[in-house]
């Protein structure tokens, strides 16, 4: 079984590697995306799967990245490096700052909390045009460069998400593994038991919560370089939403169920927009069959029916 | 081991809630390597008097000494980590994690490495794992556990999820297990069971708490407190308790 599954993904990964260059152009475009919304899902993905969390305020920090990229490139000619790491600095502090008096809530009212908290961001990058551009956003950040390779492409761009992505897998994956996972799922599924083992929810959830808003800073950054503008369109409260949905609709207990949802958000309105005015509602619709059919999400209903197939073909 | 004769010591602890008085002048202890048992009817404070000990409730007037140290200020989780451990009424396994993950998250306090050791997956946080699966592994074969350990234990029945809470609790090495109810739910075989760990708990030089309406169990117990109101109105060896008239009355109903 351990092996099946290190065999899948690397096959998987050489896949990823190896297919997108005969991919056309705007089908690379949309696997961009999809590699964006996996990190800034991830982040949304680990509180949802781990902690029981579910986080409508990933906006917030996506948007501080892709704001600090925008502004230090292209007002203060920053090196891009500056862009991520200033992201990451106020996401960071902004996450310790919010989350440290939110996570006492649970269930409803940590959902709405962190509703509110993408709701009012919202509104503080549209009043605050001499920061952010206001609706009119900021231009003209420039393409990203690594050693003089200039990232000019869909698929130069493609290959470095790539790459970022699988590092954060490892990451998340490494911290599921770890104490520190047992300790979340452990409060996940009973609050009450997890402290009397010594566990200290409040801190540990901080933690967590501080790490999803630096993926969601990174994938803002990444996302300002890519289409090279920043504005208050691109952050809405649907974009929240479409962070939450994505651990929903892939599954939240596996970090796989994060890039199939990813995938789903990137790719499947697109798919729909050829209905013309209808797709909208089709993807409306889209997701309610998967929540409805499969409430573990697509890899949940797929790891069930292999399950199911395994234990069939025993005698 | 300290030099106090007793891991637990109650004095004088009082609490109410809004205006009712729940628990009225406890005094009792708990000496190293006992168990020690708490009877009372329903409503009589024995949980309130759990949850004061273990530190779910700030309690409003008295001592709770563990190891000789006043322990009113400390969290949950400190009294943890000391050894102070409780178990509840309805056992809280940990549902969506498999069975050796509920032991291992009990051996969690026996290990350090922080959120960024294991982000990286740094020497210390690789040794911390491979130290708490060796644990709960050998932990998970003592209670017999060994052919479940991969199933969820939201599949657990009521027995076995008891035992599963014992099992989590002990990893962490405790000095004083405290047990809420722990054979309700439980057939007569599971009792059987339950008091033979328990008996064996005390030989590893574990003192026990137990809070319990079986009094078959209750036997098992070196010295019983009754508790009445929130008041102990009686105490002393199980069969001096069920001679004792008062009790009789109020609680054994003969």
């Amino acid at each position: 079984m351990k092996t099946a599954r290190f065999l899948l993904i690397v096959v998987a990964f050489a896949l990823c590697v190896a297919l997108p260059p005969y991919l056309p152009r705007h089908l690379v475009d949309l696997l961009v995306f999809a590699g964006i919304y996996t990190i800034a899902g991830l982040g949304v993905g680990l509180l949802l799967g781990q902690c029981g969390i579910a986080n409508l305020g990933q906006i917030v920090f996506y948007a501080i990245g892709a704001y600090a990229t925008a502004y230090l490139t292209v007002y203060v000619h920053a090196p891009a490096a500056v862009g991520f790491v200033v992201g990451i600095a106020i996401s960071a502090a902004l996450a310790l700052a919010i989350g440290w008096p939110i996570l006492r809530l649970s269930g409803y009212f940590l959902a709405l909390a962190t509703l509110a908290m993408g709701i009012i961001a919202n509104a503080l990058f549209f009043e605050w045009d001499w920061l952010t551009g206001g609706t009119l956003g900021i231009g003209g950040i420039p393409k990203l460069q690594i050693f003089g390779f200039v990232l000019d492409t869909p698929l130069r761009f493609y290959y470095l998400v790539l790459g970022v992505v699988a590092i954060c897998m490892l990451l998340a994956q490494n911290l599921i593994r770890s104490r520190t996972g047992l300790a979340l799922r452990a409060m996940r599924d009973s609050q009450d038991a997890a402290i009397s083992l010594a566990v200290n929810p409040r801190w540990l959830r901080t933690r967590v919560f501080i790490l999803s808003a630096v993926l969601g800073s990174v994938a803002g950054s990444l996302f300002a370089h890519y289409g090279g503008f920043a504005n208050v369109q691109s952050f809405g409260i649907e974009k929240s939403i479409n962070f939450l949905l994505i651990p929903v609709l892939g599954g939240a207990a596996s970090l796989i169920g994060v890039v199939v949802g990813a995938l789903f958000i990137a790719f499947v309105p697109e798919l729909l927009s050829q209905f013309g005015s209808v797709h909208q509602m089709l993807f409306g619709v889209a997701l309610v069959g998967v929540v409805v059919l499969m409430p573990a999400g697509l890899t949940g209903a797929l790891a069930g029916i292999w399950r199911r197939s395994v234990d069939g073909a025993k005698p | 081991m300290s030099g106090h004769a007793e891991i637990l010591g109650v004095q004088g602890v009082g609490h109410s809630f809004g205006g009712f008085s729940v628990l009225k002048n406890v005094n009792f202890t708990v000496p190293h390597g006992s168990i020690v048992g708490l009877i009372g009817p329903n409503g009589s404070g024995k949980t309130t008097l759990f949850n004061v000990i273990s530190g779910y409730i700030r309690h409003q007037h008295g001592l709770v000494a563990y190891d000789g140290e006043d322990v009113r200020a400390e969290s949950i989780q400190a009294r943890s980590i000391a050894g102070l451990v409780r178990t509840f009424q309805t056992p809280k396994v940990f549902e969506q994690m498999t069975v050796l993950e509920n032991i291992m998250a009990g051996a969690y306090k026996l290990t350090r490495s922080g959120v960024i050791e294991d982000l990286i997956s740094l020497p210390r946080s690789r040794a911390d794992m491979r130290r708490i699966t060796e644990l709960a592994e050998e932990v998970c074969a003592k209670f017999g556990m060994e052919k479940l350990r991969h199933d969820l234990a939201l599949r657990l029945p009521a027995g076995q999820r008891r035992i599963l809470e014992i099992a989590r609790a002990v990893i962490g090495r405790p000095r004083l297990l405290m047990l809420d109810e722990p054979s309700s739910g439980l057939n007569t075989n599971e009792i059987a069971s339950l008091r033979r760990w328990i008996e064996q708990l005390r030989a590893e030089g574990i003192a026990i708490l137990l809070v319990s309406h079986d009094m078959e169990l209750m036997t098992v117990a070196d010295r019983v407190h009754v508790l009445y109101f929130g008041e102990i109105i009686a105490s002393g060896g199980m069969d001096e308790i069920q001679k004792n008239a008062q009790v009789r009355e109020v609680y054994l109903g003969a």
